[in-house]
Formats: C-alpha cells, structure tokens, sequence
C-alpha cells in the first residue's frame, strides 16, 4: 500500500492490520513517533492523518486514506512550527519521551481554536500523559504558540 | 401527464388512508391484562439491552461516558478527560475528539479502544446509564427524548444504525449486550403490538 507521509510517498509492504506506528518506525524509518503504551492510553504515539490527530499504535496502517503528518514534517522550509518554536522558549521538554505526541497533539488545538483557554488546553491534552510533569510548560507553551501563530 | 395521474391516485389513497386512521386511534382498543404482562416480559428484553454497559456507558446525562461492566473493578469515568465537547457534538473536544482513538473497527490488542466509524456519545435527552427500568421505558416513548421517532421507528434504528449494531460486536475482552440487534428488533415489535407497556 502507499501512503504520504510528510508530503512523500512512501510504499508499506505490511499486513493492513499493523499499526501505523509500527508501519512509520519500522519500515518507513520515521522515528518521531514515539511508542508509549501500545493501547492508546498515552499519545506518545501521536500523529495526524487527514489532520486528526490519531493514536497510531492502534489504527491499522490498511485503514489509513488520508495523509499522515508526524512531527518529523512539521517544520517547513527549515523554520519550526510555532508550536515547535514555542517548546523550545518555554523550556518544556524534560525526558522529552512523550514530547512529539505532546507537540502533534497541540498543534491539532490550536488549528481549531487559535487562541485556547485553559480549559480548552485541558480539554484537549488530558489524552497525552507526561510521566516528568511537564503540564504548566506545556500549558505555557501553548499560549506562546498562539501568540506565535498570530503574530506570524 | 401520467405521473401527474399516479401521484393524484397515490394523494386520494393517502386521503383516504388519513380519514381511517383518526378513527382507529380515537378509539384503540385497550390492551388486556394478558397483552400487558407479554409486553412487560418483552419490555425486560429490551430494558436489559438498553442498560447494558455496552450500550449505557455511552448514553449519559452529565458529559462523561463511562467505562462500567464486568471488564471493570468499578464504574469510573472514562480517562483523559474525555467529555461530550463544549460543542455539544458528543464527539469530544478539539484536540481530543472520539476519533484520536476510536477507529473504524476494534482494537485487537488486550484493552484497546474498540471502533465503530459512527462513534460519539448519544444525545443529552437519551439518558440510560444508571436510569430505572421504568425511566428508560418513558424515555424511548417520548418523542422528544427518543429523536422524534415513531416506536416502529425506534425498532429500524435499534435494527439497522450500525453503532447500535455495535453493542453486540464489541471486540476481544468486553462483554456484548445480550441477544441480538435481530432479536431486539423483533422484541419491540412484539412489545408494541402488546401496548408497549411501562413498569
């Protein structure tokens, strides 16, 4: 099967019934991902697909028809994403392990409400678990990123 | 000119229809005491599908589905915050809508999120879990809690909606709802012809 990946094409020889994550990591070599808890109960593993975010230690890779865009292609033309960029000025990776799901998870947010509350913010990470308790960067950060976006 | 003529036929029939049934329901006949007790007895088919945790972990009145049923220690919240949506969807909030998890088909693996592509939270006004017997029976009459259906109506969409169908497909490790979508179907049929009595 073929799926895009980043804005490439990338041909999966796999079992329609493995998980995308294993798919990107596995075969494709797309590593920024991150394999938590295999269940969906972590959002290490987060990535979008036709702009969901989705879980993709449990979606199977056959059932994938949209385009998958993982952290790796998130900065464009060497410039991070506001969200990336704001990570960085907030300081708010500790271990950093869950930090990709974290990040694809904001992003997702803030394409839909460009200036969240902080219940909003709750609303939406209460999904993706930082073992460091990185929460109030976190929630820093976002706020930064959407400051970011709207001054871009 | 023809199709002019069958649809003035088929107006006439509807007519003609709508003078009988007027008359028919003014004056339904009562049910017995014996269509009663065979429809309370086909009423607790029913009532045992609609509260089962398949079905209403999922129907809730605050904005929390459940996770409940015999695969938990207790009844709890559904983690990660997840909540009907500010939006009042039933599909979650932005950044975390049912769909981040819930797939086209259930997970495989040991507790992982089962999937139905129509996957959402029913209706504030459709509330089962921890209702009685006799408050999900007056809900599902009650056109206004129900989606304005007909009972005949409830009975297709208990039959043929396929996230309702799912509740007898749950996946590995989760116990279906009892019966079938068919044998359900035919259950409140029965319980219709017999009055549709309530406890």
């Amino acid at each position: 099967m073929r799926l895009t990946v980043n804005g490439k094409a990338i041909d999966i020889d796999a079992d329609p019934e493995m998980p995308l994550l294993w798919a990107l990591r596995d075969i494709a070599g797309i590593l920024g991902p991150k394999f938590g808890c295999g269940i969906a109960a972590c959002g290490a593993c987060t990535v979008h697909v036709g702009g969901v975010p989705v879980r993709s230690c449990v979606l199977p890779v056959g059932d994938v028809e949209d385009n998958v865009l993982t952290i790796d292609g998130l900065a464009q033309d060497g410039r991070l994403h506001p969200v990336q960029q704001a990570w960085l000025e907030e300081q708010v990776a500790q271990c950093g392990y869950c930090q990709a799901g974290q990040i694809m998870t904001a992003v997702a947010l803030l394409d839909e409400i460009s200036d969240p509350t902080d219940e909003d913010i709750d609303n939406a990470m209460g999904g993706n678990l930082c073992r460091c308790g990185t929460y109030p960067r976190i929630r820093a950060a976002i706020k930064r990123a959407a400051s970011l976006k709207a001054g871009a | 000119m023809k199709a002019l003529a069958v649809t003035l036929a088929s107006a006439a029939l509807v007519v003609v229809g709508a003078g009988i049934a007027p008359a028919q329901d003014a004056n339904p006949e009562p049910p017995s005491a014996a269509d009663t007790a065979k429809g309370l007895q086909e009423w607790e088919r029913i009532y045992a599908v609609f509260s089962h945790p398949r079905c209403a972990n999922c129907h809730v009145e605050d904005d929390h589905p459940r996770w409940s049923g015999p695969e938990f220690a207790t009844t709890r919240v559904h983690g990660f915050n997840v909540q009907r949506g500010l939006d009042g969807s039933g599909m979650g909030n932005a950044g975390l809508r049912c769909n981040t998890c819930h797939f086209e088909t259930n997970s495989s693996v040991p507790h992982g999120p089962p999937g139905n592509e129509k996957w959402q939270l029913a209706p504030v006004e459709m509330v089962w879990f921890g209702k009685s017997s006799e408050q999900i029976c007056a809900q599902i009459k009650d056109p206004q809690r129900n989606g304005g259906r007909s009972l005949e109506k409830v009975a297709k969409h208990v039959h043929e909606d396929e996230l309702v169908g799912w509740g007898w497909d749950p996946g590995p490790g989760r116990e279906p709802a009892p019966g079938s979508a068919e044998e359900t179907f035919l259950a409140i049929q029965r319980w219709v012809a017999a009055g549709a009595p309530c406890p």
